[in-house]
């Protein structure tokens, strides 16, 4: 495929994926309500959120020093260039020099640490307590990501996430037991990274306040939201290159095109209903509980690379 | 001139600045110091690019004394690199220490006098000099690591570098004594061609390996660092971490690679097991501390585990003839060698600016210095990023290539590998992670919230040249990483020519990519450049909903419940670690297991000052005392004989002249 049609098509992708995030929390918000029989708020209340935080005063704490503050900007931008390299409508990655598996993994520590001092600068005693919990939870969900992504790349010859999903959906990849545990194990792992309960441990609403983000305020907390959900969505486009890519583009039409534009929401809103019923099927947990769950997450990628190891 | 002559200048005009410290006053031969190890090293600098373009490794004999060999500096690829890194963070720590390292005499003398070593360590080719020259860096490190002989904590912590250090280099001393015998020279060239039986090599892997490893600081030979490098001034502490441990790894590729011919298989898995290990558990440990340079030397520990997994990749490479995966390995290695020695030398110089201002090296006593040190905050944080592997810095760049080394192995026909290159590069990952952690907490710590001490809220930044250097560091991490397509090819170079291996392809235009574009391309520039320009998206959107219009206070306090705010509510570093320290309970009671030979030292050295103090009183009384009653009593016994009566001395003239009288004529009479 073209490079420069490849590029533009990313950006597309990219915008789309921005402009679809909010929708799809919201629909994870219906979702939760009618599921605790509530009437729950509408399906467009994030976008609405979203406005009426732009056009409000910011108040900052006077502890808070320049990182605080480009935190917000720094993280969406971070996201919007992951939602451009992760494979959505073709199979292909839309930008190959940025598209390699490792680098879209480390490239999610940024905002992280970002993220993490902002709230330490923050000088509050909740963002500070949200920004270590974030932290260990990342800590425990990148180990699982790395191997199954290894795991991945030893059966595909390759740490290109393009190439990977382009193996996928063409069939020329073997399926076997690796493949849907790896799947699994993935699924999983993406699950904690999105902050879905009972990880929810970082922004735990009820306890700290949305921790890092308890100082915010106006826009920063408006651009802050919004870089969250669309992070939850990338790490959803990026399950679905490396396991389901089916739909997506291999190669470029108008008719593919079309079809990868309806096909891909539609994988994304499966895949909202399937964590949503797991979230609201679960209950919060103590924070020190977590790891022991994560080590489950973490048996099934090694049992996923000991099949393949088996070459089963 | 000649790259060697400009090298032979660096080493003198070393020298030389170290011997004029010692004639100056303590505040004058901190400036002589400094300004000659700036010098010599942009010298040094000169030498390295004139070695670049001439075709031959430079090199020069200086004298030859028998059975020793002949004390020869020579350049090649390997040593050139050496040089190169030795030059660059020299420079900087020389010009940091203009006005920030401590006023004494002593620290000027033996900081340059370090350097030196270490050029001539890293070029020398003959076992008996280098053996030599390493002494002299290692005895040069520890006056710097006394440098507060006076303080108890300095003396002990000096002793057991001391002991560790020495081990390490007995261990080397055998090696190279091994060499000897069999080789019948010191000469490397002629240990090259010598034949040594596998068995002897075996030996010599293992003596070079732990000899080198203790010095390098991995699992489980690190126990000396944290203490040791917090005792040394800071500009020294940078000259340890970033190039000192470096030439330890020079020694290990220099020896168990180079003199060696090649590797066994287990050579490799052994160098590639430790040092995963010291990935995993040097980030570990770091994330524990609270004292910032402890934390910085355990995250060396770390790091020299990155470096180590590589080295030991590149061995395996050359035991199963597999050109991809050795070019890949020393890669990976070289480049993690460069990228540590600029980050950790900026974070090492950074802390030392901090604690300079602060007077403390506690984090929890620290705070909110961003906003009082603009600039040692902002090169603070690209290190910090650098450090943690975040693209597309340069700590990411080696990592990425330490990964694809590790994906070559595990697609190898070796069972074992198969396994655990995996494996390994899950505890890369993990401690990637932990990185992340510990320098969210060094920098949240220092930097971040409110002032958590009087002096922290008067805190400023350090002098012009120090912050010169400081920002050099920060803009090299910053080239070797976004210039990695175009570093890449040559550190490559400098791995296979010394391995003896085909070239593989490591960048094309813009992209870096580990031997073949097949497998992956990634471009750091690309990456640097969308980054900065996607800010733009926030930009916009913001602009969109008309939210720039919207006013901002930023006079608050934060929000605490409801309550008054006070800065003992914010999350102080030692606490922010407590959810992993929970956690992962078992790997810190491993700590106190590794640990249990440096408490071992530390009581064997609080039992020789005791039985030295013990020692005192004995040999008081059993020599100094009674000597002194004798001379005590003879006195008196002397006394008797002058009671001061006239009459009495008259007496004693008399007996004398008796005396003498039947002395002279008796002899004369006989």
């Amino acid at each position: 495929m073209n490079p420069f049609t490849l590029f533009i098509i990313g950006i597309l992708q990219a915008i789309l994926l921005l402009l679809l995030a909010p929708l799809y929390s919201g629909f994870a918000r219906v979702m939760r309500a009618k599921m605790h029989s509530r009437t729950g708020p509408p399906l467009m209340q994030n976008y609405r959120d979203i406005r009426k935080l732009m056009t409000r005063q910011e108040v900052v704490s006077e502890q808070a020093g320049w990182i605080f503050r480009v935190t917000p900007y720094v993280n969406l931008a971070c996201m919007f260039l992951a939602a451009m390299v992760i494979p959505a409508l073709t199979t292909a990655s839309p930008l190959e020099a940025a598209g390699d598996l490792i680098l879209i993994v480390y490239l999610f520590a940024l905002p992280r640490f970002f993220l993490a001092v902002a709230g330490l600068e923050s000088g509050s005693s909740l963002a500070g307590i949200g920004a270590r919990r974030e932290l260990l939870v990342s800590a425990l969900a990148e180990p699982i990501l790395l191997l199954v992504i290894f795991v991945m790349a030893l059966l595909t010859k390759t740490t290109n996430l393009g190439r990977i999903s382009t193996e996928v959906a063409t069939g020329a990849f073997p399926f076997s037991l690796a493949f849907v545990l790896g799947l699994a194990a993935f699924a999983f792992a993406a699950y904690i990274e999105m902050g879905k309960l009972p990880f929810d441990l970082g922004e735990a609403e009820q306890e700290l306040q949305e921790g890092p983000l308890a100082e915010y305020s106006g826009r920063s907390l408006a651009i802050l939201k919004w870089s969250v959900y669309l992070k939850q969505l990338v790490l959803v486009a990026l399950f679905m290159a490396l396991f389901i890519p089916f739909g997506a583009m291999t190669e470029l039409s108008i008719v593919g095109f079309i079809l990868a534009l309806i096909v891909f929401p539609l994988k994304a809103a499966l895949w909202y209903f399937i964590a949503a019923i797991f979230e609201n099927a679960m209950a919060r947990t103590r924070f020190m509980n977590a790891p022991a769950v994560v080590w489950m997450a973490l048996g099934m990628a090694l049992l996923s690379f000991v099949f393949y190891l088996a070459n089963v | 001139m000649t790259s060697i002559q400009f090298f032979v200048l660096a080493l003198t005009l070393y020298l030389v600045g170290a011997l004029a410290s010692l004639f100056a006053s303590p505040r004058t031969s901190r400036g002589v110091a400094a300004f000659f190890g700036l010098i010599g090293s942009l010298s040094a600098l000169l030498a390295v690019v004139f070695a670049l373009t001439e075709g031959t490794p430079p090199s020069l004999t200086l004298f030859a004394i028998q059975p020793f060999g002949e004390f020869t500096f020579q350049m090649d690829w390997l040593s050139t690199l050496m040089v190169a890194l030795i030059a660059l963070v020299g420079a900087a720590t020389s010009l940091y220490s203009f006005s920030d390292a401590p006023a004494n005499v002593s620290v000027s003398f033996f900081t340059d006098l370090f350097m030196a070593s270490m050029l001539v360590v890293v070029t020398v080719t003959n076992a008996f000099y280098f053996l030599v020259f390493w002494e002299v860096m290692t005895l040069a490190s520890y006056f710097l690591v006394v440098w507060e002989f006076d303080k108890k904590e300095s003396a002990r912590t000096g002793f057991i570098y001391f002991l560790v250090a020495h081990i390490g280099a007995a261990l080397i001393m055998v090696t190279f004594f091994l060499f000897f015998g069999k080789a019948g020279t010191f000469d490397f060239a002629g240990i090259r061609a010598a034949s040594i039986p596998s068995a002897v090599k075996d030996i010599v892997f293992v003596l070079a390996f732990l000899g080198f490893g203790a010095k390098a600081g991995m699992v489980p030979l690190h126990f000396w660092t944290p203490d040791t490098y917090a005792a040394a001034p800071s500009h020294v502490s940078a000259l340890m971490a970033s190039v000192m441990k470096k030439t330890a790894v020079y020694g290990i590729l220099r020896v168990c690679v180079d003199l060696l011919g090649g590797s066994a298989l287990w050579w490799g898995f052994t160098v590639l097991t430790f040092g995963a290990l010291s990935t995993v558990f040097g980030a570990f440990y770091a994330l524990s501390e609270k004292d910032i340079k402890r934390l910085l030397a355990l995250s060396s520990v770390e790091n020299v585990g990155i470096i180590l997994m590589g080295v030991g990749l590149g061995m395996i490479g050359l035991a199963l003839s597999f050109p991809t995966l050795a070019a890949l390995g020393f890669l990976a290695a070289l480049y993690h060698m460069l990228n540590h020695a600029f980050f950790k030398g900026l974070l090492f110089l950074g802390a030392g600016s901090v604690i300079d201002k602060t007077g403390t090296r506690d984090l929890n006593l620290m705070g909110g210095l961003s906003r009082r040190m603009p600039w040692t905050a902002l090169t603070f944080l690209v290190g910090a990023l650098a450090v943690t592997a975040i693209p597309p810095l340069n700590g990411f760049v080696s990592e990425w290539f330490t990964y694809q080394a590790l994906l070559n192995a595990a697609g190898s026909d070796l069972f074992a590998l198969r396994v655990f290159a995996p494996l390994f590069a899950v505890s890369l990952a993990l401690a990637g992670a932990f990185a992340v952690m510990v320098y969210v907490k060094a920098y949240g710590g220092a930097f971040a919230g409110p002032a958590r001490s009087e002096k922290a809220r008067f805190a400023k930044d350090p002098s012009a040249a120090s912050v010169v250097s400081l920002v050099y560091l920060a803009l090299g991490t910053i080239v070797l990483g976004l210039g990695a397509p175009w570093i890449a090819p040559r550190i490559a170079a400098v791995a296979a020519g010394f391995a003896k291996q085909p070239l593989i392809a490591v960048s094309a235009g813009w992209t870096m990519l580990p031997g073949s574009p097949l497998v992956s391309v990634v471009s750091t520039p690309l990456v640097a450049i969308l980054l900065i320009g996607l800010l733009i998206v926030p930009v916009v959107v913001v602009a969109a909903y008309g939210g720039w219009r919207a006013s901002r206070r930023s006079n608050v306090e934060p929000w605490s419940n409801g309550y008054g705010y006070a800065a003992v509510m914010s999350v102080r570093a030692s606490s922010f670690d407590q959810p992993v320290k929970v956690s992962f309970r078992p790997l810190y009671w491993v700590r106190t297991l590794v640990e249990r030979p440096y408490r071992a030292a530390a009581n064997f050295y609080n039992a020789a000052v005791e039985s030295v103090r013990r020692a005192e009183p004995v040999v008081e009384n059993a020599v100094t005392r009674p000597t002194l009653k004798l001379v005590e009593t003879a006195g008196q016994w002397i006394q008797t004989l002058q009671m001061g009566d006239i009459r009495l001395y008259c007496l004693y003239i008399i007996i004398t002249l008796a005396i003498l009288l039947v002395v002279l004529f008796g002899g004369s009479g006989s």
